[in-house]
C-alpha cells in the first residue's frame, strides 16, 4: 500500500482545496447521521452522564450547604459542574468507537487509500457529532439547573475568554480521544483504554470537582498535563472564579496543548501506517 | 445442585483461560480497573478533607457506603459480567447455541464472561472495609459480622439481579448496545453516598423502582445500627431474593420473544 | 444428580413419561415411533414501523405499530424415529424458523411441537440432551477457546463419562478428522475445519435427534464429501436426521423423505423416489454415433412421444422420454437399429428440476406422496 504518499503533505492547488473541504463538509454530515441512526444508545449513553453528574451536584449541594470551600459557594460550583459536563460530553460518544473498530477489524486499510487525510476527516465526522453531543448536552444541564434553582449567569469580566475557551475544548479532547483511539493499532483493545481514558480525564481535567479540591500532587501534575483545559478551564471562566492574567494564561495554554495534540497525533498516525505496512493490517 | 454450581465454575474457568489468551488485554483492563476506583477514593477524600460529615454521616461512615457498592460490583462482575453480552448475544442471534445446550441459559449467560477488574474492585473494597471498621465507633461482636458478611453478600445479590434486570432490556430495545443498561448502572451509582441528600423523587426510585440503594446505603446502615434505616437495612436477604427473582423473570419472558435472527 | 449416559438408540429410551401432551410420541401405523410431531406450527414475527429520527421514534412510542411477518404458517410434520429427511425451500421460506421451532429456540406463536415426547420450547435443558444441532452460518463452539475445551465444558454439561468420551473422540477423529482441529482455537478454524468441528460438538452425546441447517454451505468438495458421508452413517445407525440445505446433492446422497416449504406453507411432503417419479419424468439418453447420420426422423419415429436431437455434426444424438412411458431399454434398441453407436450415457432425474419447479410456483400443494398429474412441459 501506498502509504508513504498519502501521507506525504503536498501543498495543494486551491481547487483540490475546495474540494477537500467539501468532503470533510459531508463527512460531518456523515458522522451525525451515524449519531443520529444509534438515537436510543446515544440518549441513553447521555442519560449516564446526566446520573452522574445528578449524584455530584447532590452531593456538593449537601457538602456546601455548610459554607463555602476552597472558595466556592453553592451557585459556583452548580455552574462550575454544569459546564464541565457539558464539556464532557463532546467527543465521547463515536469517533473513539468507530475508529477502534475499523481499525481491530482491518478495515482502516480502506480509510488509507482514500483520497483525503484521516486525522481531518476524523475531525470532520467528530465536529458533526459534537454538534449534536454538545446540543443534547446544554439541554440537560438547562433541566438539571431547572431542578436546582437555576444557574447564575457567566461572569461577564471573562465572558469572552470563556467563549474561546469554550471552542478550543473540542480540538482537545478530539487530541485526546483520537490518540486513544490508536493506540488500538498496538493493544487490539479498546474496552480498557477507554475505560483508562475516561479515568485519567475525570481525575485531571477537574470534571468531577474543581482540581483545587484535589491533592496537591494531582494539581501540580494536571498543571502539565493537557487536560485541564477540557473541563476544569472552561467552567473556571464560567464560575467567575478565574480572572486577570491567569484567565488569559489559560486559555493561552488550552490552545497551544490543541496544536500540540494535533502534531502528536500526526506523529503517531505515521508510526501507526508504519506497523501497518509492516505488519500488515 | 452441587453439578449446577461445578459446572458453572467450570464455565467461568474456561472464561477465565480465554481471556488470559489475550494478554495485553488482562493488564490494560486491571490497571485501568484500579484506575478507575482509586480515583474514586481521591474524590471521596477531596470531599471530606473539605467538610467533616455529610448530612450526619462522617466519613468513614460514607466510606462504607461506598465500600459495599465497590465489593458488590466487585463481585457482580467478577462472577456474573456474562449479563452485559445479553444485548449482543440476543440481537445477533447467538443465544442458539446457548440454548442448545443442556444447562439453563440464564447461568450459561452469566458465566459466558469474566471481569477481571472485579479482582480491583474487590481489593479496594475489603481495603476501605477494614479502614473504615478501624475508624468506625462502634464494638464488633460475632454476631455483628456475620450480620456484614451475610449482608455484603445480599448486597451483591441485589446488584446482580438488577444488573441481569436492566439488561434484559435488550430482548425488547433490539439494539445491540447495553446503553440502557449502563444508564441504571450509572442510576445505581448514586447509591454510593448517603441518599438522604438526593431529592425526594430519587430517593423513592432508588429505594423502591430500582433499589439499588439496597446494594450500599440500607446494608450500611443496619450494620452500623444507625439511624432509621436500619430496619430496611435488615430486608436486604429479601430485597436481594426480589430482584434475582426479577431479573430471572425478566430474561424468562425475554426468552420467550427471542427471535434469533436472520430468519 | 447421576451422570447422564445417553443411550439413545435403544427404543425403550423414549420417554414416555415426560409427554406433557398425550399425542407426543404416537405410534405411526408402520410400528415406528413419531419422534418429531408438529400440529399447526405457525410462527409470526413483529417489527414495529418507526418513521427514522427522533420525531418517529417518539411517535412510536405514543402510537404503536407494527408490521406482521408470517414466517411459518400453520404446518404440520410427523416425523418416525430414524428418518433422513430433506427440509427444502427457496430463501425465506421459512425453513430455519421451522428447525428453530422443532429445537426449541423460538417459541411458536400457534400450534404444538413435541419431539421426543417434550415441548422443546418448555424442556430445554432435557431437550437439548436427546437433540444436536448444527448451524452452518454459527458455531456453537465456544469462540476463544481450542476445539478440544469445547469438547470437554460439552462432555461436562452432558455428563458423559471419559471413556466414553474418548470413544466418541476417536471415531470423530477417524470420520472427520477432528484430531488435528483439536488444539485449535475455534476462531481461528476455517469454514470447513469449523464445521467439522461443530458436527463433532452437536453429536458428542449421539443426540436420538439431530437438526441439520445448510451443513455444507460454503464447504469445498472435499469436506462436502466427509460430511455426507459421516451424515449417512448416522442415519444407517438409526439417528432420525432432519436437513436443511440448498444443496441438492445433500439430499440425493442421505434423504429418503423431502419435505418442501414455500412462503412459510408445506407444499410437498412425501418419498423421495416417489417425487422424481412424479415430478422428473423425463430422461436423457445420450448417443455418440459411429457413423455421422444426415437426420434423425426414422429413430423419432420408432419412439412416438420422445423428443430426439441431432447435433449438427451428425455424431451425438440426444433422446429426451418420459419414463413412464418408455424404457430406456426400448430407447436403446430403437437407436441401434438405426445405427451404430461408440458411446452412450443416461442422465439421472435431479431433483434440483423438483425443486426448480416449485420455486416457480408450478407444483400444486399437496401431501403425503399423492401423485399428481401434472403434465410435463
Amino acid at each position: 500500500m501506498k502509504v508513504a504518499a498519502a501521507l506525504e503533505a503536498r501543498p495543494l492547488p486551491a481547487d483540490t482545496r475546495m474540494r477537500h473541504l467539501r468532503a470533510y463538509r459531508s463527512m460531518a454530515r456523515t458522522g451525525l447521521k451515524s449519531l443520529l441512526a444509534y438515537q436510543t444508545s446515544f440518549l441513553f449513553g447521555m442519560l449516564a452522564s446526566t446520573f452522574g453528574a445528578l449524584s455530584m451536584l447532590y452531593l456538593w449541594r449537601s457538602v456546601l450547604s455548610a459554607g463555602p470551600r476552597h472558595g466556592f459557594d453553592w451557585p459556583q460550583m452548580k455552574a462550575y459542574l454544569l459546564v464541565a459536563f457539558v464539556a464532557g460530553s463532546l467527543v465521547s460518544s463515536y469517533t473513539d468507537y468507530r475508529m477502534a473498530n475499523r481499525i481491530k477489524q482491518g478495515d482502516v486499510a480502506i480509510d488509507l487509500v482514500r483520497p483525503v487525510d484521516y486525522q481531518w476527516s476524523r475531525f470532520a465526522e467528530s465536529l458533526g457529532v459534537a454538534a449534536y453531543e454538545a446540543g443534547t448536552a446544554v439541554v440537560v444541564a438547562l433541566g438539571a439547573a431547572a431542578l436546582l434553582g437555576g444557574v447564575p449567569l457567566p461572569d461577564p469580566d471573562t465572558f469572552g475568554l470563556f467563549v474561546v475557551s469554550a471552542l478550543l475544548v473540542f480540538p482537545l479532547r478530539f487530541g485526546i480521544v483520537y490518540m486513544s483511539g490508536l493506540l488500538v493499532f498496538w493493544t487490539q483493545n479498546y474496552v480498557g483504554l477507554q475505560a483508562a481514558r475516561i479515568a485519567l480525564i475525570t481525575l485531571f481535567s477537574g470534571a468531577l470537582v474543581p482540581l483545587v479540591f484535589l491533592p496537591e500532587w494531582i494539581q501540580v501534575a494536571s498543571a502539565y498535563l493537557p487536560f485541564a483545559g477540557m473541563a476544569s478551564t472552561p467552567a473556571l471562566l464560567y464560575s467567575g472564579s478565574l480572572g486577570g492574567g491567569a484567565a488569559a494564561t489559560a486559555v493561552l495554554v488550552q490552545a497551544v496543548w490543541s496544536a500540540g495534540l494535533w502534531l502528536l497525533a500526526r506523529g503517531m498516525w505515521s508510526a501507526a501506517c508504519r506497523k501497518l505496512t509492516i505488519h500488515g493490517g | 445442585m452441587r453439578r449446577t454450581i461445578r459446572l458453572y465454575r467450570r464455565l467461568l474457568g474456561a472464561q477465565v483461560r480465554a481471556t488470559l489468551e489475550y494478554e495485553a488485554d488482562f493488564w490494560i483492563m486491571s490497571l485501568s480497573a484500579v484506575l478507575v476506583q482509586g480515583i474514586g477514593v481521591v474524590f471521596l477524600w477531596a470531599i471530606f478533607e473539605s467538610i467533616p460529615e455529610i448530612n450526619g454521616w462522617r466519613f468513614w461512615e460514607v466510606v462504607l457506603i461506598y465500600a459495599f457498592v465497590v465489593i458488590s460490583e466487585g463481585l457482580s462482575t467478577l462472577f456474573t459480567q456474562g449479563a452485559w453480552t445479553l444485548a449482543v448475544t440476543v440481537n445477533f442471534g447467538q443465544l442458539d447455541a446457548l440454548l442448545m445446550r443442556p444447562f439453563p441459559p440464564l447461568l450459561q449467560v452469566l458465566s459466558s464472561e469474566v471481569g477481571f477488574n472485579g479482582l480491583g474492585n474487590l481489593v479496594l473494597g475489603i481495603g476501605l472495609v477494614a479502614a473504615a471498621v478501624r475508624h468506625v465507633d462502634f464494638t464488633w461482636s460475632p454476631g455483628r459480622i456475620a450480620l456484614g458478611v451475610i449482608l455484603v453478600i445480599a448486597a451483591a445479590g441485589v446488584k446482580i439481579g438488577l444488573n441481569l434486570l436492566t439488561n434484559c432490556a435488550a430482548f425488547w430495545l433490539r439494539s445491540p448496545y447495553s446503553m440502557f443498561a449502563f444508564s441504571m448502572h450509572t442510576f445505581g451509582e448514586l447509591a454510593r453516598f448517603p441518599i438522604t441528600i438526593y431529592g425526594l423523587g430519587v430517593r423513592i426510585a432508588i429505594t423502591a423502582v430500582l433499589p439499588y440503594a439496597f446494594m450500599s446505603y440500607f446494608p450500611a446502615a443496619a450494620v452500623l445500627s444507625d439511624g432509621t434505616a436500619r430496619l430496611l437495612g435488615l430486608l436486604t436477604p429479601l430485597v436481594a431474593i426480589y430482584c434475582l427473582w426479577l431479573g430471572a423473570t425478566a430474561f424468562r419472558l425475554g426468552l420467550s420473544r427471542y427471535e434469533s435472527s436472520g430468519h | 444428580m447421576p451422570t447422564h449416559r445417553p443411550e439413545p438408540r435403544r427404543r425403550s429410551d423414549v420417554d414416555f413419561s415426560a409427554s406433557v401432551v398425550g399425542l407426543a410420541s404416537a405410534k405411526v401405523h408402520d410400528g415406528s415411533v413419531t419422534l418429531i410431531q408438529a400440529i399447526g406450527l405457525r410462527k409470526v414475527f413483529r417489527k414495529p414501523d418507526k418513521a427514522p429520527g427522533i420525531r418517529g421514534s417518539l411517535r412510536h412510542l405514543v402510537q404503536r405499530r407494527y408490521s406482521e411477518h408470517v414466517a411459518v404458517d400453520s404446518i404440520d410434520l410427523s416425523i418416525a424415529e430414524g428418518e433422513a429427511v430433506a427440509y427444502v425451500g427457496p430463501n425465506g421460506a421459512g425453513k430455519s424458523t421451522t428447525v428453530k421451532m422443532l429445537s426449541g429456540i423460538l417459541v411458536p406463536t400457534a400450534g404444538q411441537v413435541h419431539v421426543d415426547g417434550l415441548v422443546p420450547h418448555r424442556a430445554r435443558v432435557e431437550n437439548a440432551r436427546r437433540v444436536g444441532v448444527v448451524f452452518g452460518q454459527r458455531t456453537q463452539l465456544w469462540w476463544d477457546l481450542p476445539v478440544r475445551e469445547s469438547l470437554e465444558l460439552l462432555r461436562d454439561m452432558h455428563g458423559i463419562d471419559r471413556s466414553r468420551y474418548q470413544e466418541r473422540l476417536e471415531r470423530f477423529d477417524s470420520v472427520l478428522g477432528l484430531g488435528d482441529l483439536l488444539p485449535v482455537t475455534a476462531r481461528k478454524l476455517s469454514l470447513g475445519q469449523r464445521m467439522r468441528a461443530d458436527l463433532a460438538a452437536a453429536l458428542l452425546h449421539e443426540p436420538r435427534v439431530v437438526y441439520l441447517d445448510e451443513p455444507t454451505i460454503g464447504l469445498d468438495i472435499s469436506v462436502k464429501d466427509r460430511v455426507r458421508s459421516f451424515v449417512r452413517q448416522l442415519v444407517s445407525e438409526g439417528t432420525t436426521v432432519m436437513l436443511t440445505t440448498h444443496d441438492l446433492s445433500d439430499i440425493e446422497e442421505i434423504c429418503q423423505r423431502i419435505i418442501i416449504i414455500d412462503e412459510g406453507r408445506l407444499v410437498y411432503d412425501g418419498n423421495l423416489q416417489a417425487v422424481k417419479d412424479t415430478h422428473v419424468r423425463e430422461r436423457t439418453m445420450s448417443f455418440e454415433l459411429e457413423d455421422s447420420l444426415l437426420g434423425a426422423d426414422q429413430i423419432a419415429a420408432r419412439l412416438p412421444g420422445a423428443r430426439v436431437h441431432l447435433e449438427s455434426n451428425g455424431r451425438e444424438l440426444a433422446v429426451t422420454f418420459d419414463r413412464m412411458t418408455l424404457g430406456a431399454r426400448q430407447v436403446l434398441s430403437a437407436v441401434l437399429a438405426e445405427v451404430e453407436i461408440v458411446d452412450m450415457h443416461i442422465d439421472e432425474p435431479a431433483i434440483e428440476s423438483v425443486v426448480r419447479k416449485v420455486y416457480a410456483g408450478q407444483l400444486q400443494a399437496e401431501h403425503g406422496g399423492a401423485t399428481n398429474s401434472e403434465p410435463m412441459r
